[in-house]
């Protein structure tokens, strides 16, 4: 991944990348597969009390303890409702030199998909409905567009403990 | 060995040494013209240099080695400290500063940083004399170089001279350099072997970077005259031992140098070595011929007689070095050795896995009961005890006494108590009172902080005791002992005590609470604790300055732990600090309320009741026990969960400090050993929650802190009333 990026600033045009696409409603989200460790199905949260929506509880993910978030929460989208396909992807994020885990509740996890730098574009200043700073590029595929997460902004673990803190005040 | 805590510990004194430097700069600019004052600038200076030193931070070494170098020439009166000086020697202690929390972030001292330095630097030559001496740093690196290059010398160097020599520990207080000896026996000859004995450097946590451990065996060639040589250690000569064997000495000397060598050494070669009757070299050919030897004679000859045959050593040599021997082999025996020193990273992961173990047998144990098979039932209860006492017996292998704590107070109290000019005794009870190691490590810096608290505020001056009738000398006592799982630790102090209207005055002036409102003495206590509140009249460099007992608090409680204070005018203050024993793995109790499992730390229960065979207080969240009013909180209602039946509630009633409440939930469970995640930094502000665990069934259980829960509940309560307060105000 340093790689690819560094080959960007070299001005290299073939920067492919692997995303992961995921359904959240009617919306169709990535994440750089790199920055995910696996894939389970929904089961067995424990609620956490007092927190905000968008963290639904905590799951033992072989033995070790890990929080979910509602992606749709987080996004600004109505809470998610377990189904059948209701899934945990868990991600795996790099803050202040710690590794942070954290599963995240999507609808429907869909295929891991390649785009070069070329397909993607920039998030745009508006319109999106979701913060700018969380989207990283919105890529076309066919007739759709996949909106790909900045996971750092998105998740920033910091952000997230400042807005637990803000709801037990 | 945690070098990173001792490396966080030099950053703490660091600073604290850098305060107290600032502080005496200030001094001496107001006019105080104390050599104390000047000789504690110095001290800092000195310290700092030497544990920097210590961890390899050359930078912080080699500039804070030129203003030493000033402020020594200041000690000894060479140059006063004016007023030019100080505004020099102000910002170097600035440029301390930011070069010590440079190394605390792991950030390189960028060019403007070190620019800076070598202005301050330049500023100060004309204070440092006409041959400022070079930085320690880089003479040690030169000298290493320069002493060891002569390790590769072939032959016996019993031409030379042969100088033996152990330094008294108290050499670097006293302001020498061994080096500086060395370098003088350079210019005498050329040192053509040296070794550096470092049997005496203690553990590292008894290392005290002050004191002189080394030794060295030193093997000479020069012309000097015995006189001359001796008179190298004139400085030393006193408090060291030295032995001089002069060139081509009689093979006696040597035996008497082996005899009285102090040290363990392990083995007849090593010993020869190091006393350079033998070299290397000879003692390796001598091996080679025991090989050899051995084959071709199928038994082992004896490495003393072959040295003998090879004629390296003479007989009498030989046999004072196998007489050592045998005298350190007898010594292997006694009880102190039969200790094994393991790394701690490999006894935290044994401990993890018997973690795992725990939690697998829970789950074992459900699905026993589930298929009820008796025989199975029996053998998987029989298997859980043991894992109980596997579990036991590996904790105790990570607790530690806590005299070693409690000891370095000794130095603290005595030289802080000799800096405010009071006499202040410390007296230790409990000192074999046993905790986890994790939790000694932390309780350092609040200890530390309390302990100076009270001498410094908490102990009166000699003439405010005599005035009130006390003998001169005040006491401070450290006191641990072990509580239902919990370990207590006591400071206890003969002072003034907490004048709690001081302390209302202060808090109501400060905001902290409102005038009129009720609080009770423990409440009104406990807001030492507030930060911002420091009820000092005088604010000194020790305390004072209303940051430090928030910090203890919140240390404190980051350990699961309480504190709580009693304090009587004129006659004393005690705080006890609660803590539990261990961190990893406690014994709980398993509870339901609304549809989450929780946790009861086993050691705060004292019984479970079912709610409603209790009589209520009416119209409050509070039961009659035996006689006794009870308050409870209602987990559901507290965690504002899903609400459920009321008929079938119980209460566990638990205790924590002096504090007894109930805490209601929907059912309980049963007893559950169980191994403590941590929550991660997501669920830090969640109070009243000290982590999670996992049950046998997979499931996640948060495990309740007894204590945060009842404070937050408090707060709540207090919130309520105060919003309660506000409406009618409003109505009014």
């Amino acid at each position: 991944m340093n790689q690819a990026s560094k080959q960007k600033k070299t001005g290299s045009p073939e920067v492919i990348k692997q995303y992961l696409t995921f359904r959240i409603g009617n919306e169709h989200y990535g994440l750089e597969l790199s920055q995910t460790r696996e894939i389970i199905e929904y089961s067995g949260i424990t609620e956490v009390p007092l927190m905000p929506n968008f963290l639904r509880g905590v799951i033992n993910l072989r033995g070790e303890v890990v929080p979910v978030i509602d992606l749709a929460v987080r996004l600004g989208r109505k809470s998610i409702e377990v189904q059948k396909r209701t899934c945990i992807i868990v991600v795996e994020l790099q803050n202040n030199e710690q590794n942070h885990v954290l599963g995240l509740l999507a609808d429907a996890v869909s295929e891991v998909i390649e785009m070069d730098d070329e397909n993607i574009e920039d998030a745009p200043s508006f319109g999106a409905n979701i913060r700018a700073e969380f989207i990283q590029g919105i890529a076309k595929r066919e007739d759709e567009f996949v909106v790909l997460l900045d996971a750092n902004n998105a998740l920033s673990i910091r952000e997230l403990a400042h807005l637990v803190e803000a709801q037990l005040q | 060995m945690n070098l990173d805590g001792a490396l966080q510990t030099f950053f703490a004194e660091a600073e604290d040494l850098l305060n107290s430097m600032e502080a005496a700069l200030l001094r001496l600019d107001e006019g105080d013209k104390d050599m104390e004052t000047i000789n504690e600038i110095f001290r800092a200076a000195h310290t700092i240099k030497g544990s920097a030193g210590l961890f390899g931070l050359n930078d912080i070494v080699s500039f804070t080695h030129i203003v030493e170098n000033v402020l020594d020439r200041a000690r000894d009166e060479k140059i006063t400290v004016s007023g030019d000086l100080l505004s020099i020697l102000l910002p170097c202690r600035d440029h301390i500063a930011v070069l010590v929390e440079n190394a605390m972030h792991e950030r390189a001292n960028d060019e403007t940083c070190l620019a800076q330095g070598q202005a301050l630097l330049d500023a100060l030559k004309p204070w440092l004399g006409v041959a400022a001496a070079p930085v320690i740093a880089k003479q040690e690196s030169n000298a290493s170089a320069g002493f060891f290059d002569g390790n590769t010398g072939g032959s016996s160097d019993r031409d030379s001279w042969h100088i033996s020599v152990r330094f008294g520990p108290d050499l670097l207080r006293n302001g020498m350099d061994p080096f500086s000896i060395l370098r003088f026996l350079r210019t005498l000859g050329e040192i053509t072997h040296i070794t550096t004995i470092t049997e005496h450097l203690p553990e590292f946590n008894d290392f005290d970077p002050e004191q002189l451990y080394l030794g060295f065996e030193i093997t000479l060639g020069s012309n000097a005259s015995q006189q001359q040589i001796e008179d190298a250690f004139m400085f030393v000569r006193e408090e060291s031992s030295i032995k001089i064997i002069p060139p081509r000495s009689n093979i006696y000397a040597f035996v008497n140098l082996i005899q009285s060598l102090p040290e363990n050494a392990q083995r007849l070669g090593e010993i020869l070595v190091k006393s350079h009757a033998i070299t290397y070299q000879e003692l390796e050919a001598a091996l080679a011929t025991q090989k050899n030897q051995a084959k071709a004679l199928g038994k082992v000859g004896m490495l003393g007689d072959i040295l003998i045959e090879e004629q390296a050593v003479a007989p009498e040599i030989v046999n004072a070095a196998l007489d050592k021997q045998k005298k350190n082999n007898e010594k292997k025996s006694s009880p102190e050795n039969r200790f094994i020193r393991v790394d701690a990273e490999r006894l935290d992961k044994l401990i993890n896995l018997i973690g795992e173990l725990v939690i697998n047998r829970q789950r074992v144990d459900l699905l026993a009961s589930k298929m009820g098979n008796p025989t199975l039932i029996e053998a998987v209860t029989s298997m859980g005890n043991f894992t109980e006492a596997i579990r036991d017996a590996a904790l105790t292998l990570r607790m530690v006494p806590i005299g070693d704590t409690f000891q370095k107070f000794k130095r603290v109290v005595r030289d802080t108590a000799k800096s405010l000019n009071k006499e202040i005794e410390l007296e230790i009870e409990g000192a074999e009172t046993e905790l986890d190691r994790s939790m000694v490590e932390k309780l350092n810096d609040p200890l530390m902080h309390i302990v100076r608290n009270a001498m410094d505020h908490g102990i009166e001056s000699i003439s405010v005791r005599q005035a009130r009738n006390k003998p001169d000398s005040g006491t401070i006592k450290l006191t641990a002992r072990h509580d239902a799982g919990n370990i207590v630790i006591g400071i206890h102090d003969d002072g003034g005590g907490l004048d709690v209207e001081k302390i209302r005055k202060k808090a109501i002036t400060n905001g902290l609470i409102e005038e009129g409102v009720h609080l009770s003495r423990q409440e009104l206590f406990q807001l030492i604790f507030h930060p911002g509140l420091s009820t000092a009249e005088q604010v000194t460099n020790l305390s004072g300055r209303g940051v430090g007992m928030d910090v203890v608090k919140r240390n404190i409680e980051e350990l699961q732990g309480g504190i709580e204070i009693e304090s009587e005018m004129g006659v004393g203050t005690s705080l006890s600090i609660r803590l539990p024993l261990t961190l990893a793995i406690i014994d709980g109790f398993h509870v339901t309320a609304g549809n989450i499992d929780f946790i009861v730390p086993q050691n705060t229960i004292l019984e479970c009741v079912d709610l409603n065979s209790l009589n209520h207080v009416q119209g409050q969240n509070c039961v009659n026990l035996r006689g006794d009013q009870v308050p409870y909180i209602r987990l559901r209602e507290i965690f504002s969960l899903q609400p459920g039946n009321h008929s079938r509630e119980k209460i566990v009633v638990v205790q924590f400090g002096e504090k007894r409440a109930g805490i209601v939930v929907d059912e309980l469970h049963g007893e559950i050993q169980t191994v403590v995640k941590p929550m991660g930094p997501i669920f830090q502000a969640l109070k009243g929650i000290g982590g999670s665990s996992l049950l046998g069934t997979g499931a996640v259980a948060l495990i309740l802190d007894i204590q945060q829960l009842i404070s937050f509940a408090i707060n709540r309560e207090h919130l309520r009333n105060n919003a309660f307060s506000v409406n009618i105000q409003e109505q009014e």
